[in-house]
């Protein structure tokens, strides 16, 4: 644990995963946001996997993935802003709402890939490796860390 | 200073025994034994079936989400504030974060098919609305707490 402890410029190593983990996250946030302005087109560059305009099956998938989209936007990416803002400015309520981010960045790539593993195992492979794994990573890089975070 | 008090006491045992309990054994029933009636008894309602595949794979992957991360944090949470131990709130805030989060995926992705057929009470109680309000109180109350505010 004390690598994570060592000092990289401005902050320790595992601070500095955390904050590579936040930023993972904020791309599947602009992933999200996208598909919501525009489900269609995230569908062609592959944001998304199923159209609204399908069969029923598709449709009910779509519409699956439309809800978490929404869930990220309202819950997720907010809390993202106040995690990355609060340990930018090295700040307790940073790394409080950073840990809370990245189990967010935790929990969902999982449900998915027990969702989706028969269907699009190599979508699975890509969100546990750019959201699963820094997100656990960034978890043990900020506890490390807690007494680098100021208390108020 | 971060010694449990009674508020930490009903957020613990509300959430063992509304959130915790019920939701292990009904995701142990449909992690391991998906396909059986009393599975779909518990998750979908008494006698009914899986609308589509996409109903299905959903409620298996939250099963096995919730089994593998979601309720650990929530013991290990639960377990550490009563031990008055920061990482017990963090995990804690942790769980609460999780609790809210897919409480507002199951709001837009089932809420059409839920809600009529188990009515308000149920549904804005045990069935969607203990997961909401636990967990926005346990996040409120855990930052608070952490900021050494003692309530």
């Amino acid at each position: 644990m004390n690598i994570l402890k060592k000092s990289i410029g401005r902050f320790p190593l595992g601070v500095w995963i955390a904050i590579i983990a936040l930023i993972s996250l904020f791309l599947a946030w602009f992933m999200q946001a996208y598909s919501l302005l525009n489900w269609d087109i995230a569908v062609d560059i592959g944001f998304q996997n199923e159209r609204f305009t399908g069969d029923a099956v598709e449709r009910a998938w779509a519409h699956e993935s439309w809800s978490v989209a929404v869930a990220d936007m309202l819950w997720a990416m907010p809390l993202g802003i106040v995690a990355f803002i609060g340990i930018l400015r090295k700040r307790f309520f940073g790394f409080a709402a950073g840990l809370m981010e990245l189990s967010i960045g935790v929990y969902f790539p999982l449900v998915f890939a027990f969702q989706r593993w028969t269907t699009y195992p190599e979508t699975v492979i890509i969100a546990i490796v750019l959201w699963t794994i820094p997100s656990l990573l960034g978890i043990i890089g900020l506890w490390a860390n807690r007494e680098y975070f100021e208390k108020y | 200073m971060l010694e449990p008090t009674l508020i930490t006491w009903v957020l613990v045992i509300f959430g063992v025994f509304f959130i915790f309990l019920p939701i292990l054994y009904a995701q142990i029933q449909m992690a391991f034994r998906p396909h059986s009636q009393r599975s779909k008894d518990i998750i979908i309602g008494k006698g009914e079936d899986w609308r589509d595949k996409t109903h299905f794979r959903t409620a298996n992957g939250l099963a096995w989400a919730d089994l593998m991360i979601w309720l650990p944090l929530l013991a290990a949470g639960s377990i550490g504030v009563l031990q008055s131990q920061i990482w017990g709130y963090v995990l804690w805030a942790g769980s609460g974060i999780v609790s809210v989060y897919i409480s507002i995926v199951l709001w837009f992705s089932e809420r059409e098919y839920v809600y009529p057929s188990c009515g308000p009470l149920a549904y804005y109680t045990y069935v969607w609305g203990f997961f909401v309000y636990w967990g926005i109180a346990v996040v409120t109350y855990s930052l608070l707490r952490l900021a050494n505010i003692q309530f």
